[in-house]
């Protein structure tokens, strides 16, 4: 045994101690509550004791936090977690979201949240608490376990939070393991490795609570719908389930869109959604999360469709597992830009089939007992077409994963099929109809009524709308001018439907604020598609030039600044006039102008795109955005010399030339020429070995218009010791540096090292700008969709209430 | 027929659709020598970034050139006219998705596979550990 100095083994022993009470207390909890939820007797016996352990399951998942933040907070760089996700440099405020960067805080933060929701459960589900417990404790055990980070008849179990950096498998048995004093001069564990400064973001403090908290807010229509086909109570649980299957779409979504902004705002993507596969796999559970509410909301009203409410809620949290077996695997690794490091696929892939299998075979056994209505419904009533919205939401949902899926598909199939040249077209030319369909529907659906509707009285009812809504899109379409068929008939869509939903609310609902929640979503979501839709149809890349032959090389939308030069840029005129160094953020100062007619520059405003300098991770371009009410301005650096050059030598640049006596050379705009080789050798006579040698290189080099300049650099050998003076040349304002730094006897020539003067070149920056229209449309949408499903939830929860 | 019988021929339709669509529209991943078999046509090639022969920005002009070989050793030049990626030396594997020229590779997007992404594996290189003389 070695007593390692300055280790702080403590806290990670207990913290390893809590993950093991964490696991074996949320099995414990499952089999009570199995057992409780067999009869009303055992139910009194076995609760107390499944409750317990459910808390105690839950004290120990609040130790295992506790335990990080006590190691992230005191940089216990001994710990492979730390040492991978904090610095010493780290602000306390982002040591939060070192917390989940990895994944064993990521299945913590799933795991939290599970348990405030478990606990909320035990206390409001009453009848359905055994059952639907049973469900939500053994998901924890099956979480737990992925943090565990042991060993079972060999299998790897899990990656553990606390394991030490010398315990890790790849160094096991290194040198540096066996040194009592390693953290002392090991000179790697003084700090550790850093957050991505990618994620020292404010919204990514937010985003990943509010989406992991959508995640597990997904499981509880799961849990009801798994509970009522075990019970065979196949009509209560949809009442219940239907409040927190709102609350799941009104977190999901912001927390989706909340990663749009984060992209939007702090990477150099240059928009809110690129259909990344991570995106995607975040969005498929909330769509048909979505089709199983409407299905939820027809079954309270009609009893019909069970079947395929069962199905979709069902299908929704397994897509969330699939979603974190996609990101967290590693498969998505040829095809998407931030899928995480692998590791515990095969494990995630165990959970992932048993988690399908499961549920197929319970929807299976009780299929034919689900209650069916033979009836079909009327083609003019609500519930038709709202089943008619879910099949189409559903088909959404398809092509987004099956696109999504083809790394997989090509493990399944041993095919290699690459994914499609231009896939955002792709997605793109599906999801648009099918935007189309869903949007005309969420505006005609709500004045249809449950069993037959009288077509009459409703268009008259729309007709204003209708009118409107196409006068309107054609305005826009004009002025924005678009023309493209499709989007020209979703623009005209998202418009109907925002106005159709509002005068319902206005008219039939009379104002009521109660009911005004699907109102108030519709719309929302009318505008989310809207301003998805000009911003990133009309986008305007206005740092276009024209040096390029081929059109569509993404170097055409660039733009090169020089400092203190005023250039065109789209209608603007830009200036690149400092550069200052923020932290570790290298800040460049961009004017804006506008030309007025007297050929004044009027400024308008200033933009500060920067690149993050971050030693260990790399350099990150961070865009800047002006945002105006009707569009932004947003711009990134696509190139910026961000080397600090020493005050002491101005000379940078180094180029390596090789040259014989006689021989000329093109360098930096130059012929250069080595002119004469002088050696001066100062022999001893007897064993003609050269002692001290001096070899001069006269140097001359000629610009365009054949002038000539010329300077010597000196090469000198003595005692056995070489050494080197350069030789400076002007040409006009250009300067340069040569230092006669080799000498090839076999070739015959000499090198040189040839530095420009840093005011050679005006410091330059490559920029892109894009102008994205009406954006503001999409964030006013998100915001609205979340207060609309957040009055539809209370309006919900009041109704299972009475 | 009955309507639920046409919603469920319509929706089998339309996932078929779907699948098809996938098939009929995933690129391939391929070699150099078979996309200078059909010069101009955009193809998806893997390679291997060769790190001994020189990797050049140019950012006046905005175009990166390296040398990348594909899985059958075959080694090109790749001309990619955007900014140079983050960390782009430490690449292992590159997916280009381009078209052949006589000159090259032209790639329109490149991916790469980095040792240092997120990387929870790579931790601590015994080569990168200078120890002091004890």
């Amino acid at each position: 045994m070695i007593d390692y100095i300055g280790e702080h083994t403590l806290v990670g022993t207990i913290g390893q101690a809590f993950i093991s009470i964490a696991f074996v207390a949320a099995l414990m909890s499952a089999f009570s509550f199995y057992k409780a939820s067999k009869s009303d007797t055992l139910r009194k016996n076995w609760t107390p004791l499944a409750r317990g352990s459910f808390y105690v399951h839950g004290l120990s998942v609040l130790g295992i936090i506790v335990c990080m933040f006590i190691m992230i907070y005191n940089h216990y760089f001994e710990y492979q977690y730390v040492w991978q996700h904090s610095s010493l440099s780290l602000p306390t405020h982002y040591m939060v979201s070192c917390f989940w960067e990895g994944q064993e805080g990521s299945f913590l933060l799933w795991i939290f949240w599970n348990l405030i929701l478990g606990v909320i459960l035990m206390r409001r589900a009453k009848n359905w608490e055994a059952p639907v417990l049973t469900v939500v404790a053994s998901i924890q055990a099956f979480l737990s376990s992925m943090i565990i980070g042991g060993y079972l008849f060999g299998v790897k179990i899990g990656t553990s939070p606390f394991i030490l950096v010398r315990n890790l498998e790849e160094n096991i048995g290194l040198p540096w393991t066996k040194m009592a004093n390693y953290l002392e001069i090991v000179p790697q564990f003084a700090d550790g490795r850093g957050l991505n400064p990618l994620l020292q973001n404010y919204w990514m403090v937010i985003h990943p609570p509010v989406l992991f908290l959508g995640f597990s807010l997904t499981m509880i229509p799961f849990c009801y719908a798994i509970a009522a086909l075990w019970k065979k109570n196949f009509s209560e649980w949809v009442q219940e389930a239907l409040p927190w299957t709102y609350a799941a779409i009104m977190v999901l979504g912001t927390g989706i869109l909340m990663g749009g902004a984060w992209a939007y705002e702090s990477l150099s993507f240059g928009g809110f959604w690129a259909w990344d596969p991570v995106e995607n796999s975040s969005l498929v559970p909330w769509i048909i999360l979505v089709a199983a509410a409407h299905l939820m909301l027809v079954y309270r009203a009609r009893k019909t469709a069970l079947r395929s409410t069962f199905i979709l809620t069902i299908l929704s949290f397994i897509l969330v597992i699939y979603s974190s077996y996609l990101t967290r695997s590693g498969i998505l690794g040829d095809t998407s830009v931030h899928a995480f490091a692998g590791g515990l696929d095969y494990q995630l892939l165990i959970y992932l089939i048993s988690f399908v299998i499961f549920s197929i075979c319970i929807l299976i056994f009780r299929f034919k007992s689900i209650p069916h209505v033979k009836k079909e419904e009327d083609s003019s009533s609500r519930e038709f077409w709202m089943f008619i919205g879910s099949m189409v939401l559903f088909i959404s949902a398809f092509q987004i994963t099956w696109f999504t899926s083809l790394p997989v598909i090509n493990k399944v199939l041993g095919t290699q099929m690459a994914p499609p040249i231009d896939a955002i077209d792709l997605y793109n030319s599906w999801q648009a109809p099918i935007a189309v369909i869903i949007i005309i529907l969420i505006g005609i659906t709500q004045y249809l009524s449950y069993g037959k509707s009288d077509m009459k009285k409703i268009f008259k009812q729309i007709s204003s709308s209708l009118i409107s809504s196409l006068a309107l899109s054609f305005v826009i379409a004009f002025t924005v001018r678009m023309w493209d068929p499709v989007y020209l008939t979703l623009l005209w869509a998202t418009i109907f439907a925002a106005l159709s939903n509002f005068f319902y609310w206005r008219k039939i609902l009379k104002g009521n604020w109660n009911l005004s929640g699907s109102s108030i979503a519709h719309i929302g979501f009318a505008l989310v598609i809207m301003g998805a839709l000009l911003s990133n149809a009309n986008k305007n890349v206005i740092s276009n030039n024209e040096g390029f032959i081929a059109k569509d090389f993404p170097s055409n939308e660039n733009i090169l600044l020089e400092k203190g030069d005023t250039t065109a840029m789209g209608t603007y005129f830009v200036l690149y006039k400092s550069d200052t160094l923020i932290g570790i953020n290298k800040t460049y100062e961009v004017e804006y102008f506008n030309l007025k007619e007297d050929g004044q520059f009027e400024y308008q405003f200033t933009l500060n795109p920067f690149i993050q300098l971050n030693e260990i991770m790399g350099n990150v371009a961070e865009p800047s955005t002006k945002h105006f009410l009707l569009y932004d301005v947003y711009s990134h650096l696509t190139y910026a010399d961000v080397d600090e050059h020493d005050e002491n030598d101005p000379y940078h640049q180094e180029s390596l030339i090789n040259i014989k006596q006689g021989d000329s050379v093109i360098y930096s705009k130059h012929f250069l020429y080595l002119d004469s080789l002088l050696v001066n050798a100062n022999t001893n006579l007897e064993s003609e070995k050269a002692l001290d040698v001096m070899l001069i290189a006269k140097l001359k080099m000629q610009n365009m218009i054949g002038e000539y300049s010329s300077t010597e650099t000196i090469y000198a050998v003595k005692n056995n010791v070489a050494q080197s003076f350069p030789g400076y040349l002007e040409d006009g304002p250009l300067k340069y540096k040569f230092i006669f730094s080799e000498v090839n006897p076999e070739a015959g020539s000499i090198q040189i090292k040839a530095y420009e003067h840093i005011d050679n070149e005006k410091p330059f920056i490559v920029m892109k700008a894009i102008i994205f229209p009406y954006i503001n449309l999409l964030w006013i949408g998100v915001i609205l969709m979340a207060i609309g499903t957040f009055i539809a939830m209370l309006h919900l929860f009041k109704q299972t209430k009475k | 027929m009955k309507k639920t019988e046409i919603i469920l021929i319509l929706l089998v339709a339309v996932i078929i659709g779907v699948i098809v669509s996938l098939t009929y529209n995933a690129s391939t991943y391929i070699t150099f020598t078979d996309a200078e078999k059909q010069m101009g046509r955009e193809f998806t090639v893997i390679g291997e970034l060769n790190k001994d022969k020189e990797i050049l920005f140019e950012p006046r002009l905005n175009v990166l050139t390296f040398y990348a070989s594909d899985s059958l050793q075959n080694e090109r030049k790749v001309y990619f006219y955007d900014s140079k990626p983050q960390d782009f030396e430490r690449s292992e594997k590159i997916t280009m998705t381009g078209f052949a020229t006589d000159s090259g590779f032209t790639a329109s997007t490149i991916l790469m596979k980095c040792p240092s992404k997120y990387n929870e594996q790579q931790f601590i290189e015994q080569d990168t550990i200078t120890l002091p003389k004890l």
